[in-house]
């Protein structure tokens, strides 16, 4: 279809206009971050008049970012790992028995029962049920985030074993291959693109999450995520912009470095995954 | 002939049975962890949503359904929250079907530098709710009313934030902003489903682009429209982190969502059997959503 230069030229306009919108936020976040106190007080939207490196040096040399930092890169790779060992053999399970065993479909509807289920019910429960357990610790928070992304990986995973032929795993199976030995050299490998799907948009969640790590990390600052302590330093430092602007900046850079290089990958396993949310 | 029929036949029963196992070995880690990190604390929560726990106390005593019937007479604090909430996800709705049709159209046309366009408009649905919270909050607080005061409108110059009847629309506009991206892209995706001849057609018949809109674009978005509309209603009705972020709730409780009531109560006020309760409540209206969704995408799935 041809386009008029008048509708080109409102795209342009709509385009440029909505690209500053969505960058504004970022700009002031990344000027602000090189200013020092004085600079920042005075303006707040011109360019920084030289590279300030203090914020960033103090933050950096404070202990606290850097345990948030390997808090939140040990969870996110802690869930990752879980669900990519435990999901998809449950998956496999459910998805070759249902149509056998009335079991396994009836185990396929209480594992997507939790879809129904917003997170507000089982909130308060969960922080007396982690601290009962005494798991209120980066590693009971990524058992506990494991458990929580149980029905949307079944979910995701079982539609796209639906969809593998099974010629496959027969033939394999008549050439004396035991279950699990087709599972992990026939079957896992067809599931790649589903596995980055998933990983890609637990991996997401996870990183950016404040709900979950309030409620279970928040009591020592040994314990916090990225995310937490971008709040918690908001709090404490409410009146030194240049450090917390500093600090979010931190929070968001390397979400940004994994954007520009998967960028497609992104927005296909996000948009794949917003059905089941 | 019938003896190696009857020996394939136990072979075949032993291998039957060992992938029974394996299935059942496969399944436990998960079952396990789904019903102890999922399914208990749900069922807790509603028992302890029939007693009157106040969240350190030992003894727990059985009230049945008082701490409901608290909620839809007694409770002025909770009508305020869900008021707030039905206000916020109604703006926010339509907010996010209006703007995302348009953004989409627009994204949907075959202009140099598009894919860059595109790319750029996605980034707010990686980033972090909270840390774009908290910049927007520093953004309304220093930005936004310099703006309004050079500009000379009233309503902007002072911090919207600190305004009863303006901090929703504070919230909500960084709602949209983060919340956007997603609900485009699925429109493009929708968009990229019709096909062009329609369009040729439709043009040689004489249609306008309005027609064009409503009689083709339209039938074939409402799949993702109803998927969109189900996803905002529960991002409105689950709002948490933003309020947390902006506002805390204030000014004067203006702002507070079920969602962080229930956190302060039972964190804050230690009503915790109450605080349950309160979320039982959205739980339930949630839950009704969920269904609405799934019933709508199975009858899409029929008709595709």
């Amino acid at each position: 279809m041809k386009m008029s230069s008048r509708t080109k030229a409102l795209t342009y306009v709509v385009c440029i206009l909505g690209v500053l919108l969505v960058v504004f936020p970022l700009y002031v976040t990344v000027v602000t971050a090189f200013k020092s106190p004085n600079e920042s007080a005075r303006s707040f939207l011109t360019l920084p008049s030289s590279l300030y490196l203090d914020n960033f040096q103090n933050i950096l040399r404070g202990g606290d970012y850097w345990t948030a930092f390997f808090n939140t890169v040990y969870i996110t790779a802690f869930v990752l790992l879980g669900n990519l060992v435990i999901m998809p053999m449950l998956a496999y399970a459910v998805s070759r028995s249902m149509n056998i065993s009335r079991w396994y479909r009836i185990l396929y509807y209480y594992l997507l029962l939790g879809i129904f289920i917003p997170f507000q019910v089982k909130m308060i429960p969960l922080v007396k049920l982690m601290s009962s357990l005494n798991l209120m610790s980066p590693t009971g928070l990524s058992i506990l985030c494991i458990g929580s992304s149980t029905c949307e990986s079944v979910f995701l995973y079982v539609g796209y074993m639906e969809s593998i032929p099974r010629d496959i795993e027969e033939a394999a199976y008549i050439d004396g291959a035991s279950t699990a030995y087709t599972f992990y050299r026939v079957v896992l490998p067809l599931l790649k693109p589903i596995l980055a799907t998933a990983m890609i948009k637990d991996g997401l969640w996870i990183w950016n999450d404040y709900m979950l790590p309030l409620l279970i990390l928040n009591k020592s600052a040994s314990h916090w995520t990225l995310t937490l302590f971008a709040y918690n330093f908001r709090s404490t430092n409410a009146i030194d912009y240049g450090a917390s602007f500093a600090c979010y900046c931190l929070q968001m850079l390397p979400i940004l470095v994994f954007y520009v290089f998967m960028q497609k990958n992104i927005i296909g396993g996000l948009t794949a995954g917003a059905v089941t949310s | 002939m019938a003896k190696s029929n009857k020996i394939k036949g136990t072979q075949n029963q032993v291998v039957a049975r060992s992938r029974r196992l394996t299935f059942l070995l496969f399944s436990i880690p998960g079952i396990f962890l789904y019903s102890l990190f999922f399914i208990y604390p749900v069922l807790m929560g509603v028992y302890y949503s029939l007693t009157d726990w106040d969240g350190i106390a030992r003894n727990v005593n059985f009230i049945g359904l008082k701490n409901y019937v608290k909620i839809f007479t007694k409770s002025p604090r909770f009508q305020n929250a869900i008021t707030f909430n039905l206000k916020y996800t109604l703006m926010y709705v339509v907010c996010i079907l209006v703007l995302g049709i348009v953004l989409a159209l627009i994204l949907n046309h075959r202009v140099k530098g598009i894919t860059f366009f595109r790319a750029m408009f996605f980034l707010p649905a990686v980033l972090c709710g909270v840390t774009v919270g908290l910049i927007f909050s520093q953004i309304f607080y220093r930005v936004v009313p310099a703006f309004g005061q050079a500009l000379g409108i009233d309503l902007l110059s002072t911090n919207i934030l600190g305004d009863k009847r303006l901090a929703i629309y504070g919230i909500l506009f960084v709602g949209v902003w983060v919340g956007l991206a997603m609900p485009t892209v699925l429109f493009l995706a929708g968009l990229q489903t019709i096909p062009q001849d329609l369009y040729e057609s439709a043009m040689i018949d004489g249609a306008n682009s309005f027609d064009q809109f409503r009689y083709i674009t339209m039938p074939f978005l409402i799949p993702v429209i109803t998927i969109v509309m189900i996803l905002s209603i529960k991002g409105g009705l689950g709002i948490f982190d933003l309020i947390k972020a902006l506002t805390d709730g204030g000014p004067a409780r203006s702002t507070e969502s079920v969602s962080y009531l229930v956190y302060t109560d039972a964190f804050k006020n230690n009503k915790f059997s109450f605080a349950i309760a309160e979320s039982v409540v959205v739980g339930v209206i949630l839950a009704v959503v969920s269904v609405v969704q799934v019933v709508f995408q199975n009858r899409k799935k029929v008709s595709a």
